[in-house]
């Protein structure tokens, strides 16, 4: 595998994309017919389906802690199939595992700041996510798919929550005088398994791009090595650039599936 | 168009996704629909009334908060998903499972946010309308409504939290018997004046507010006198037998084609159908069939 | 799988249709729903299948690696069958909510392709006593709706058959340390013998006559059911009995005449569906989930 990114041949990476160039993005809703909701995204190589169950009434464990609360519940699943490595390696187990739960906690994050919960008191939403396949910016396709979710499943949500990936390259942050940083956008396995810092942003793009708030930022987490607190900001703001892409992509897709199941109310004369 | 190189497929069991058919279909749109999706600004004018699917921002921006097209009745403007949960309004006819006995009430599922609630209070019990209820009737509540059962019902009222409550004190609501009950998205149910049908070919259909289906097998009038908790479990005449397969499959046929339930469009797609056996309804292209005939019946 | 019972006026329905041979959807006792199946649809695995029948929705991977042979066994290569319940199935899988359906699930198979009839593990041999290839099925179910062992066991039969091991240039000893060296050409692959491969048959016993193919509202009517792992040439090569209800034995006869013959033709099916799909040329189209 190569240590570096290829970034110098012409300024474009390995597989051919320029540094702040996405992926093709694919994606159908309502994949499933027994869950409320579901999504189906590919980004790349990446595959992901997530289906939303509810808003219900809250069973199991979730019904003591819970019935004088005023807002919904959200309980959110994170898991990989065993197959789902992009390499000739197995996972061991579908989910359970420290990064899977923490991947299933920061999804809770992200869907509890989009879901409007004052409207479903007492009543629960269950997110479930699997991944098919991974080939990098894995939570962040979650994210959108899981968003597109809630969409097909009737919802309500205050905006669209995308996710999106940016990566500085380690090898060249050392090299500061230069002040050349390369960050790539949308980093595939094969770029997230250099040495880097892969950044994986959520956002609500729409909320930020009219109000310029700065607190849309709803969820950061980072993985690799150090990164320099001067460089979070430009990184951030790029990295709202390529959610904003992501969300034009998806929005266009959400409308054009509107269009297709429009017929059953064209009839209601 | 899709007929004319699929139709060999038919005769295969084991399908190839690569035949996978579309069953939503273009048709000429007498009106043109706006589309929203959540987060997009609908208005930034203070003259309108908030309704279901919108909200307002810090901005005073009016948002979309689900996707769907836009209704506007004068100055309230609302969002319509296509698929989302039972939001119950008083009077709705709906179908639900008892899923719970509790004191002095029964549980229902009923697709809401929460599950619905049936007073003891609210149903008709066997020995006359104005009968006191006594703690015998609380102890013997399973007796006549358990676990698995579903109502037919109206809803009463809802609750603070959202929820529903239901009553069933008019003789055509209670227990329902033989039968099918099918699942669909509630906003493919047609609002009409009445949700209970007595098709021509003599089956009973309850089309619940709610997105439950229900194809009743009885199809003589039984005595409700009874409060309607006695269920009739004789055997169904087959011909009976066959005119409820065959709605079945009609009715998910039209959901899968997104085309709205009313007694009209069941009933053209029901005749529609006929020149397929039963069983022949299961496949995409006969199900697409039979929802592009029952369509074009539909516009005239 | 039943979170809600059904009433038991829509049981009695259930229970008389099949008892006129005339199921709820119009079909007899013996007829399958339509199916929909699709291979190499997952590009990071060797082998993969989706099989849709009804809403149950099935997705397999396999995946192959390099390993030493059991001492007992030295001349066999190894299989191994894992199944997850997603929680996209239902909620109440979530979790280890599904571990129990899965384990199963996974016995049933192993014992299914236990038989050296079944599958010739000797396929699966480098190097005697050394290296062998070992498989791993990897079962994912998506979507429950009835007829799930069925589903499973058509998936890993056509993801089997889809499987592409890569070929081995030479493998030799080298003062006992095996040295193995692949094809570097990457379409250079091995193809799996599927001819004996076994399909699971599921006959539901509901009231005094059994199907196959329920529906979820069918299984929650039936109080034992008959799993028969039925090879192409109408031999079985195992049985298990499952659910709490007990089979007369002359119905347990019955039952297995029904399921070999229902087997062989579903045998058929799947490799008529397989081969229309290989005509399709290496250019086909992978649909997947999209459209």
């Amino acid at each position: 595998m190569e240590s570096e990114f290829d970034i110098n041949q012409g300024g474009l990476r390995a597989d051919g994309r320029r540094p702040l160039e996405l992926r093709r993005i694919r994606m159908r809703l309502g994949v499933f017919t027994q869950a409320d909701g579901s999504a189906y995204v590919e980004q790349g190589k990446t595959k992901i389906l997530a289906t939303v169950y509810g808003p219900h009434q809250p069973r199991g464990k979730a019904i003591s802690s819970s019935t004088k609360d005023v807002k919904g519940i959200v309980n959110c699943q994170y898991s990989s199939a065993v197959f789902s490595f992009g390499a000739a390696e197995r996972k061991k187990k579908p989910r359970g595992d420290r990064k899977s739960q923490e991947a299933s906690q920061q999804l809770r994050h992200a869907m509890e700041a989009i879901i409007n919960l004052e409207l479903f008191a007492r009543s629960q939403i269950d997110i479930f996510v699997e991944i098919l396949q991974m080939d990098g910016s894995e939570f962040c396709v979650a994210v959108n798919a899981a968003t597109l979710a809630l969409i097909d499943a009737g919802i309500s949500i205050k905006d669209y929550a995308i996710g999106c990936s940016i990566t500085v390259s380690d090898s060249l942050l050392g090299e500061d005088d230069d002040g050349q940083c390369t960050e790539i956008l949308d980093a595939n396995w094969v770029e997230e398994c250099c040495p880097s810092v892969t950044l994986s942003i959520v956002a609500l793009p729409k909320v930020v791009d009219e109000t310029e708030t700065k607190s849309s930022v709803i969820l950061t987490h980072g993985s690799g090595q150090r990164l320099h607190l001067s460089k979070l900001e430009p990184l951030r703001i790029k990295a709202l650039q390529g959610c904003k892409d992501i969300r034009t992509i998806i929005d266009e897709a959400v409308k054009n599936h509107l269009e297709i199941f429009s017929i059953a109310t064209a009839l209601d004369k | 168009m899709i007929k004319s190189n699929k139709t060999e497929q038919c005769n295969y069991l084991i399908r190839l996704a690569t035949d996978r058919i579309d069953h939503s279909f273009p048709c000429n749109q007498d009106q043109q629909l706006i589309f929203f999706t959540p987060g997009e600004e609908i208005s930034t004018q203070p003259d309108f009334l908030k309704g279901h699917g919108t909200y307002v921002d810090q901005q005073g921006i009016l948002r979309a908060s689900v996707a769907g097209p836009l209704e506007k009745v004068n100055k309230l403007i609302s969002v319509k998903p296509y698929k989302t949960r039972y939001q119950g309004e008083i009077g709705d006819v709906v179908i639900g499972r008892i899923t719970e006995v509790q004191r002095k009430r029964w549980k229902v599922d009923t697709n809401a946010k929460l599950d619905s609630a049936l007073l003891l209070s609210s149903v008709n019990l066997p020995g006359g309308e104005l009968r006191r209820r006594s703690v015998e009737d609380e102890q013997s509540m399973r007796r006549y409504l358990q676990e698995g059962d579903l109502i037919c019902a109206e809803v009463q009222s809802i609750f603070a939290d959202g929820s529903l409550s239901l009553h069933t004190r008019v003789l055509k609501y209670g227990k329902l018997s033989q039968g099918i009950m099918l699942k669909v998205s509630p906003a493919l149910i047609k609002r009409q004046k009445t949700h209970f049908h007595n098709l021509t070919n003599g089956a009973c259909l309850i089309l619940g507010n709610n997105g439950y289906v229900w194809i009743g097998a009885n199809f003589t009038d039984v005595d409700r006198s009874d409060g309607g908790f006695t269920q009739d479990l004789s055997r169904v005449r087959q011909e009976n037998r066959e005119v409820c397969a065959r709605l079945r499959n009609c009715i998910l046929g039209l959901a899968k084609s997104n085309i709205l339930l009313s007694d009209t469009s069941v009933t053209y797609a029901y005749e529609e159908s006929m020149k397929y056996n039963i069983r022949e309804l299961l496949q995409p292209e006969v199900q697409l069939d039979v929802a592009l005939l029952t369509h074009q019946r539909l516009v005239l | 799988m039943a979170e809600i019972p059904l009433s038991l006026a829509e049981k009695t329905f259930i229970l008389h249709g099949i008892d006129a041979d005339f199921r709820n959807d119009g079909r007899s006792r013996t007829h399958y729903r339509c199916m929909e199946l699709e291979t190499k649809l997952m590009d990071q695995v060797h082998g993969s299948a989706r099989l849709r029948i009804g809403n149950t929705d099935v997705l397999v991977g396999v995946k192959v690696e390099i390993d030493t042979p059991y001492p007992d066994s030295p001349g066999d290569g190894k299989l191994e069958f894992f199944v997850d319940c997603s929680a996209n199935a239902t909620p109440s899988f979530e979790g280890r909510g599904g571990e129990n359906l899965a384990n199963e699930i996974s016995n049933v198979l192993a014992l299914a392709y236990q038989s050296p009839d079944a599958m010739d593990l000797t396929q699966l041999s480098i190097l005697p006593h050394k290296k062998c290839w070992k498989l791993f099925v990897d079962i994912l179910i998506l979507e429950c709706g009835g007829n799930l062992f069925d589903a499973v066991a058509i998936a890993v039969k056509a993801a089997l058959y889809s499987t592409e091991i890569p070929k081995v240039k030479c493998a030799t000893l080298d003062g006992g340390e095996a040295d193995i060296a692949l094809s570097d050409d990457t379409y250079e692959s091995v193809k799996l013998d599927t001819t004996n491969f076994p399909i699971l048959v599921s006959l539901y016993k509901i009231g005094d006559s059994c199907v196959v193919d329920p529906t979820s509202e069918e299984e929650m009517c039936s109080s034992a059911s008959i799993v028969i792992s039925v090879m192409p040439n109408g031999r079985i090569s195992s049985i298990v009995k499952m659910g709490y209800g007990s089979v007369h034995p002359t119905t347990l006869s019955k039952t297995l005449d029904m399921g070999t013959k229902v087997g062989i033709e579903l045998n058929n099916e799947i490799i008529s569906a397989l081969k229309r799909e290989d005509e399709l040329g290496l250019n086909r189209e992978i649909i997947g989930f999209l459209r």
